[in-house]
């Protein structure tokens, strides 16, 4: 007879795991990629290909490289991928994806430690080097079949005043704009969030408070429900809010600290768009709040029970 | 301002609620180690026997002898056959084995215990040698002594039983409604306490029904029904949720007048009054899925885990972990040779493939550990500073102090979540001891 096993408590576990989670993800962004590829047609599935198959290539490499065991099976990479794919637009070329893919994974996230150790979003830090890098990103593209005046995104258009030329809201809601493949169908998006809330994956806090923020404050500044609407459903706010809000690597532990996370996202998003020169704030904001996240930890910390 | 207690929902695994306690066959022997807890370090009784000597039920085979420590009685009649080592838990202990003569033979010096006050009542609570029989094993006598301190205003009796396979506390209170009574009463005549409150969890509404029941007439009594979540029993967490209380750092819970008893400790201290007979024997939840027939039994103190499956139908698996105490806190024994103590409330038996641990994997810091911890601590730090490399010594000092590892309960909620499997509590208990011998160290070096 083997001898027992001795451990310390507790003797038994949740039935969650981080692949499960990591699976989680990638079925609640199924909705969005269907969404995609019936928008934008069959570029847009030849770029979420292209940039799951590149970000799972560049960690197993980076992983056999640096003689470290095997973590693709984790299937973060493939949550990387997507989540990058469904940021950029059909007018982007496969082999530009695919070094944007490499980018995340290799410099945002390997070279930090690997998963759950980057303090930025991959896929988010890849987009905003892609847009340095090859400028052309989200905006120019449209979805197949319309015949659009110009090719502007909503958010250009807002910018650029000229609200006569916007698409319909309901097509704003569907995704049959302009912009990045995986950000127009705010109906996908809020299905995928919906499972992952329900999940327990994600806190609602976090999109309802960033979503809710961008919402009062272009409110305020447009002066009209309907161009808060459009501020709402354009760019990529719900794609940012639900899916890259709440990465955890990259986001603050308690729940308090995520709110105030989410907050700042809201306000810098809607300031950015505002008064910045780029139509869009959503990543950037993003990221800024990435770096802030330790010091949001620290400014909501409660006392424990019993402690001081 | 009022704080929310986040807690888990766990499985309850309590198949054996429904089944009355039944005494088991009488054991060939016994060996009954002389402290209450070896897990307890340095708590020991003094043999007051020797080998060769014949025993009878309830006679003193140990005194107590460091503080902490309990008396001890024999819980069968018959030889003393040897007085050996007995390991547990990595602790050494001095155990007294006693071979059974098969009479259960009483001894005839124990008589009805009749104080006059609160100083002769706290003497015959150390007679009887009941301690914390929720797992802490510290005496009762020593506990309600702070009575002679501070007014105890307050009388908390913890029956939540919040840990998963536990039934034996809920089996006594459907059982032993009129020991719990006793010992109420007992505490109203010596300590003088004018509020009782029992918390029970909503799992057990027919213990719930049946003590709010006896305690119709009683307004002194309160019955508390309490939220089937763990760790509801845990003593700051049940204090907060009964009361709204919180022992503060450095502060000790009579000073607030309040002081929790177990309520299995209560009634087995009233049995003492009622029937003279110290506390030999005790019910135990007998549960796991090694277990052929899962019960609860009456057993003796010091009977051995191979004894107390044996009367449970035997084994039906290899065993691969014996958890003596709940899923989430039971400490793990070496093997079907260990015995029965007197806070030992359940003995869990897996099988091999319900004791697999899963391999952990990196954090991917989803901060389930930091939203669960019930103190509202952060378990992901106290990992990250273990394992911050050995140079580093004041900088892992440094977060250990300021997050206060040293609050740490070791319910273990954060490893039951971790989708990581790290092993968040097991790493919470080193980093305890490592700040406990870096403050000493630097305490020793400043001078």
């Amino acid at each position: 007879m083997d001898k027992p096993i001795m451990s310390a408590g507790p003797h038994i576990h949740s039935k969650d795991n981080s692949r499960r989670i990591m699976l989680d993800v990638i079925l609640a962004l199924l909705p969005a990629c269907v969404a995609a590829v019936w928008i934008f047609g069959m570029k847009a599935l030849w770029i979420l290909l292209t940039c799951c198959l590149a970000a799972v290539f560049a960690e197993a490499l980076f992983c056999v490289i640096t003689r470290k065991s095997l973590t693709v099976s984790d299937l973060s990479a493939v949550v990387t991928g997507l989540l990058l794919g469904l940021n950029l637009s059909t007018n982007v070329p496969l082999w530009q994806c695919a070094v944007g893919s490499v980018f995340a994974i290799v410099v945002v996230k390997c070279l930090f430690g690997g998963l759950g150790r980057n303090f930025a979003n991959p896929a988010i830090t890849a987009r905003i080097f892609m847009l340095l890098a090859f400028s052309a990103v989200a905006g120019g593209a449209m979805p197949q079949g319309v015949d659009a005046v110009s090719s502007a995104t909503p958010l250009e258009l807002l910018g650029k005043g000229a609200t006569e030329e916007l698409p319909s809201l309901l097509d704003m809601f569907l995704g049959l704009r302009g912009g990045a493949i995986g950000e127009t169908c705010v109906l996908a998006l809020i299905l995928g969030g919906g499972y992952l809330i329900l999940r327990k994956v994600i806190r609602w806090q976090v999109p309802a408070i960033f979503i809710g923020t961008v919402f009062v404050l272009s409110l305020i500044f447009e002066g009209s429900f309907q161009l808060a609407l459009y501020q709402t459903l354009g760019g990529g706010l719900f794609l940012g809010a639900i899916f890259m809000a709440t990465d955890y690597a990259s986001t603050p532990l308690s729940l308090r600290a995520k709110m105030l996370f989410a907050l700042g996202c809201g306000i810098l998003t809607v300031v950015i768009r505002q008064f910045f020169s780029y139509p869009e704030g959503v990543s950037f904001s993003i990221l800024c709040m990435n770096i802030l996240s330790p010091y949001l930890e620290r400014l909501t910390r409660v006392k424990p029970l019993g402690g001081v | 301002m009022k704080r929310t207690i986040s807690s888990l929902k766990l499985p309850h695994l309590k198949s054996t609620a429904p089944m009355a306690a039944v005494r088991m066959p009488l054991p060939k022997e016994v060996l009954i180690p002389c402290s209450p807890m070896t897990s307890h370090s340095g708590v020991h009784s003094e043999p007051v026997v020797q080998v060769g000597d014949h025993v009878t039920v309830g006679q003193l085979i140990a005194a107590e002898k460091d503080r902490g420590s309990s008396n001890i009685h024999a819980s069968v009649s018959g030889t003393v056959k040897a007085i050996e080592p007995y390991m547990s838990g990595g602790r050494k202990a001095t155990a007294i084995r006693i071979e059974s003569d098969g009479k259960m033979e009483k001894c005839p010096d124990l008589k009805l215990p009749e104080p006059a006050n609160l100083d002769e009542f706290l003497q015959c609570v150390r007679q009887s040698g009941v301690v914390g029989l929720g797992g802490a094993a510290y005496p009762v006598w020593a506990k309600l002594s702070a009575a002679q301190k501070a007014h105890i205003q307050t009388i908390l009796i913890n029956g939540a039983e919040c840990e998963p396979f536990i039934t034996s506390d809920h089996r006594l209170m459907l059982e032993h409604g009129d020991l719990i009574q006793k010992g109420i009463e007992l505490l109203k005549k010596y300590l003088g306490s004018e509020e009782y409150i029992i918390g029970i969890e909503k799992n057990k509404p027919d213990a719930i029904q049946a003590l709010k029941e006896r305690f119709r007439d009683d307004p002194a009594v309160k019955i508390m029904e309490l939220g089937s979540v763990y760790p509801q029993g845990a003593k700051q967490v049940l204090l907060y949720n009964a009361t709204g209380k919180v022992v503060e750092k450095g502060q000790r819970m009579a000073s607030l007048g309040v002081l929790i008893i177990n309520v299995s400790s209560l009634a087995k201290m009233a049995e003492y009054f009622v029937t003279g007979m110290p506390m030999v024997e005790r019910i135990i939840t007998v549960e796991g899925s090694a277990v052929k027939e899962p019960k609860n039994l009456i057993v003796p103190i010091g009977v051995s885990v191979r004894d107390v499956v044996e009367a449970c139908g035997g084994l039906k698996e290899e065993p691969g972990k014996i958890i003596f105490g709940g899923a989430m806190m039971g400490k793990t024994q070496e093997s079907l040779d260990s015995v029965i103590l007197k806070a030992t409330n359940a003995v869990v038996i897996m099988n091999q493939k319900d004791a697999q641990k899963a391999e952990p994997t990196p954090c991917i810091h989803c901060g389930r550990c930091v939203s669960v911890c019930p103190l509202g601590l952060n378990p992901v730090a106290f990992s990250n500073a273990m394992e911050l490399p050995e140079g580093m010594d004041a900088q892992r000092a440094a977060i250990l102090q300021k997050e206060q590892v040293n609050v740490c309960m070791e319910c273990g909620c954060c490893s039951y979540v971790c989708p990581a499997h790290r092993p968040l509590a097991e790493n919470n208990t080193a980093a305890r001891g490592w700040i406990r011998n870096w403050e000493k160290a630097q305490k020793e070096g400043g001078k």
